[in-house]
């Protein structure tokens, strides 16, 4: 294992952090204040670039890294080589390793912060190890791949003072915006039912563990594929990307869209945790999540804002078309919001019907704008403002979004008892149906810890 | 045509039903009036017996036969005579068909009516013919596989003045009334919204009944010696035998079944199609999975809105399945099972789960609703009493026709095809001119083309 590990390493693409640093800061003429001056090994001003390490580099890693290139990328972390080419190719001199522990461990001072794109039953293991180290946090949604992931690695990111945002970007949008201060300027009128849709899947789902067997492909390290997640053999159903569907490893769509697309509602309409969720679907086994769903969740009153029914749909499944919006407009094959208040509707942040959206115009501008969502992040890297989807705020998120597929595993079951599940969000547990708890937090591979 | 019969009986060595009805008078002590007094053909006195054939007689067939065996069951006509094995042994002295054509021509003198049990894509030819030749019918739900062969089939039915019945069966029950008379007795005021669900083809967490969402079998296995294939595919496009598809699980292909809404939703949308005396739609759409040409969605939501009837306002309604299903109502009780297959109306002053009032504390202040509804003496002794001169049964085909309209321009909304433009509007259906008037492409799936030698 070991050996292989510092196979890994490609030796010639080393640099020293010093000499990196160096190169860079040679490269930005605009450079004025030395890290060494400020003191303290994580305050980078803002005239200073992050030293930025990428675990999971392939995919959407690859999108992450580009995004935040005007920093340092001066390591990169896969299990998967193949996966992994390109992006080494774009960063000759990060560099690179296979497993996180072990690049944090050599590389704990000469980084200042991780991003972290792995599947995600690596999500929390990777975050918090960097969280533990005073790294700066980027996390691919979902944060984690358990409710109780989420809640330690949000509990420990904001006890070790680290920036962190999660990966939904849409948040740093106009259009999020917009919802928000639609609502705000009360549009709609308390807004009591939203509908919010994906029409995922793209891999496949509602299927069995394979039987037959493959040998690992050259390049990839299949143990620390599986990182904390039980043991199987390896077999190419699993990755890249369809992961996704098998519990084990991924989160469904809910998990991959959830906190896209709900992020613009629990910010408009101030979600907590939800009183009580139901789930009903094309069909569960305990291998993969299923092809189509709908999850339902009850919030109760909060301050200003009415109790609200919030349906979540995925598999091609969606609410009617809203008699409100003509003929012509788009509804369907896409993935959208629709909010419902006593005065009216809201496509997305369309205003419905389109006379009313035309009677009404723009909501007054009160929320300040994103610089971007990856920016936002770097700024509070360099000791600027929360970035919008800082754990404080991603985190109870995706336990909402979380928990929904808690309802989907357990849902028959609830359905034949006649009940729903009912929430204890602070105290993170299933009050009725103490079965459902074993979903809350995942056993972890000896080995592997939080 | 009459020694066509008299030689295939022979032939078979089977009785002639002079001699048939002999026995059978024989044996029915109180036989009062003979057929030839009442004159006429079709015509059967109450206390005479029909003389039935029955197309399909295998799974659903089968049970219906054993429903009506009180009557003569005079010749029966399978196109896979393994399947009707049981079926054949049960009734020794029918006589055996394999092609539906066929018997109708030989037996035309011998029956009075007939059972269609075959598969959906085989209902409307079959019925027809029947139909054709004065024969009163009992057809398996869905009426029709196309919504213009259910059209074609009740006109047909009405002018010619057959007794009908349609198989579903629920719609004789005490429950099927008590729904109609809790929403007209007011219990929970006008309803503007109901959702049905099923969870086929799902059956239970992780099984199917039969699959849907998946494509054609590429290999070509050869077919039962006992099955005729040909026939089997009746009007349907050619295609080779495959497991796949008989029996039973046809339910899942386009070409011949008509998924999860055909096969339920005659039986469950009919409670509601009364309580709510609902006509044709005004507009459809639906979101489903994954859709192609070969079979129906895993699952799918279908909502149909139809305008105010008489003192009832406008109402939409929600057809889901494949596991899908309404929000459970906050109205229900914890612990009270929301059902796999349900009904859930909303009025305005009540919701009804079935014919059960929530929340309780309205059912009780509501009470029983008047019984304005004459009670069924059992769905298949509507039709028996039916085609002896009694009153049309309950679901007649001039109740059945626009049912299994509504519930099949479901499966067009469905359609892979039309998936794209149906984003940007909702299917709008003028009944009166057979039209769907907004999606002209849309109206090539109301109708389909028959293979060469089969009419409707």
């Amino acid at each position: 294992m070991k050996d292989r590990e510092q196979a890994g390493i490609t030796r010639g693409a080393q640099m020293s952090r010093r000499s990196f640093v160096g190169a860079a800061a040679a490269a930005a003429a605009f450079t004025i204040v030395g890290r060494d001056v400020l003191g303290g090994r994580r305050n980078v001003p803002p005239s200073e670039k992050l030293n930025i390490a990428g675990i999971g580099v392939g995919g959407r890693g690859a999108g992450d890294l580009d995004a935040v290139s005007s920093e340092n990328i001066v390591v990169l972390c896969d299990v998967d080589q193949r996966r992994a080419a390109d992006t080494f190719k774009r960063y000759p001199r990060a560099r690179r390793y296979k497993d996180f522990r072990r690049m944090l461990d050599k590389e704990d001072k000469n980084i200042d912060a991780v991003i972290v794109a792995t599947p995600d039953h690596v999500h929390a293991v990777a975050s918090m190890a960097a969280i533990k180290r005073g790294k700066h946090v980027y996390c691919e949604k979902p944060l984690a791949h358990s409710i109780y992931e989420v809640r330690r690695v949000t509990e420990a990111a904001r006890q070790a003072g680290v920036a962190t945002q999660l990966g939904n970007q849409g948040q740093a949008s106009e259009g999020t915006r917009l919802v928000e201060e639609f609502i705000v300027a009360d549009a709609i009128g308390p807004v009591r039912e939203v509908h919010s849709w994906s029409n995922r899947p793209i891999s496949p789902r509602g299927i069995d563990r394979p039987k037959d067997s493959h040998s690992v492909p050259e390049g990839l390290d299949w143990d620390l594929w599986l990182g904390p997640s039980p043991k199987r053999p390896y077999h190419p159903c699993y990755l890249p990307f369809s992961w996704r569907g098998w519990w084990d490893f991924g989160t469904g769509v809910l998990g991959d869209i959830g906190c896209h697309q709900m992020a613009p509602i629990f910010r408009a309409l101030k979600l907590g945790y939800p009183t009580s969720v139901e789930a009903c679907s094309s069909g569960v086994n305990s291998e993969t999540a299923p092809l189509a769903s709908i999850v339902r969740y009850d919030f109760g009153a909060r301050p200003g804002f009415p109790a609200l029914k919030l349906s979540w749909y995925d598999g091609g499944l969606m609410p009617p078309r809203p008699a409100e919006l003509p003929n012509g407009l788009r509804f369907g094959n896409a993935d959208d919001n629709l909010c419902i208040g006593d005065k009216g509707k809201m496509l997305g942040h369309r205003l419905l019907p389109e006379a009313r959206s035309k009677e009404y115009g723009k909501p007054p501008k009160i929320l300040a704008r994103s610089p971007g969502h990856h920016k936002e992040w770097i700024d509070a890297c360099k000791g600027g403002q929360p970035a919008g989807s800082n754990f404080d705020v991603s985190g109870p998120l995706t336990e909402v979004v979380l928990l929904g597929n808690i309802a989907l595993r357990t849902g028959q079951k609830l359905y034949e008892k006649g009940l729903k599940l009912h929430y204890d969000g602070p105290g993170m547990k299933v009050t009725n149906f103490p079965e459902a708890n074993e979903y809350i937090r995942c056993e972890y591979r000896d080995g592997w810890k939080l | 045509m009459k020694t066509n019969k008299k030689q295939n009986e022979r032939q078979n060595g089977r009785i002639s039903r002079r001699d048939f009805m002999g026995a059978a008078a024989a044996t029915a002590a109180f036989t009062i009036v003979p057929r030839h007094v009442l004159g006429g053909p079709g015509q059967t006195a109450p206390s005479d017996k029909l003389n039935i054939a029955a197309v399909g007689t295998g799974g659903r067939g089968s049970s219906n036969i054993e429903s009506l065996k009180s009557q003569n069951i005079v010749a029966l006509c399978d196109v896979d005579w393994r399947h009707a094995r049981g079926t054949f042994r049960r009734y020794p002295k029918a006589t055996k068909y394999k092609d539906f054509r066929r018997m109708l021509e030989i037996e035309d003198n011998n029956i009075d009516a007939v059972i269609v049990a075959a598969p959906d894509h085989i209902h409307a030819v079959a019925s027809m013919a029947a139909i054709k030749r004065g024969k009163h019918v009992y057809c398996e739900k869905p009426l029709t596989h196309s919504v213009y062969e259910a059209r074609v089939v009740a006109k047909a039915a009405r002018e010619a003045g057959v007794a009908t019945q349609m198989g579903n069966g629920g719609q004789a029950s005490e429950g099927t009334r008590l729904m109609s008379e809790y929403i007209w007795g007011g219990a929970i005021g006008p309803v503007r919204e109901v959702h049905v669900w099923t969870d086929r083809p799902l059956n239970g967490l992780d099984r199917v009944y039969w699959p849907q969402g998946v494509g054609r079998p590429e290999d070509t296995p050869k077919p039962p010696d006992t099955l005729d294939w040909d026939l089997w595919l009746g009007p349907a496009p050619e295609r080779p035998y495959h497991p796949s598809y008989a029996p039973f699980k046809w339910r899942g292909w386009w070409d011949f079944g008509t998924g999860a809404l055909g096969d339920i939703g005659c039986h469950s949308i009919d409670p509601i199609w009364r309580a709510l005396k609902l006509d044709a739609p005004l507009t459809v759409e639906a979101a489903c999975t994954l859709v192609n040409d070969e079979t129906y969605p895993v699952a799918s939501r279908v909502t149909y809105q139809f305008g105010p009837r008489g003192d009832m306002p406008a109402v939409k309604m929600h057809w889901y399945d494949g596991g899908m299903r309404p929000p459970r109502p906050d109205e229900l009780d914890e612990g009270r099972q929301f059902g796999t297959n349900g009904t859930l109306f909303e009025g305005d002053k009540g919701k009804m789960l079935g014919h059960m009032v929530i929340p309780e504390s309205r059912r009780k202040e509501f009470g029983t609703p008047p019984k304005v509804l004459e009670r069924s003496p059992g769905h298949y002794q509507e039709w028996i009493n039916a085609c002896k001169g009694g009153k049309p049964a309950g679901s007649n085909f001039d109740h059945a026709g626009p049912l299994a309209e509504a519930v099949l321009l479901g499966n067009v909304a469905l359609r892979a095809s039309l998936k794209k433009k149906l984003t940007r509007t909702r299917l709008h259906w003028d009944s009166k001119n057979f039209k769907i008037t907004n999606m002209p492409e849309a109206n090539k799936y109301l109708q389909r083309d028959y293979r060469e030698g089969w009419t409707l």
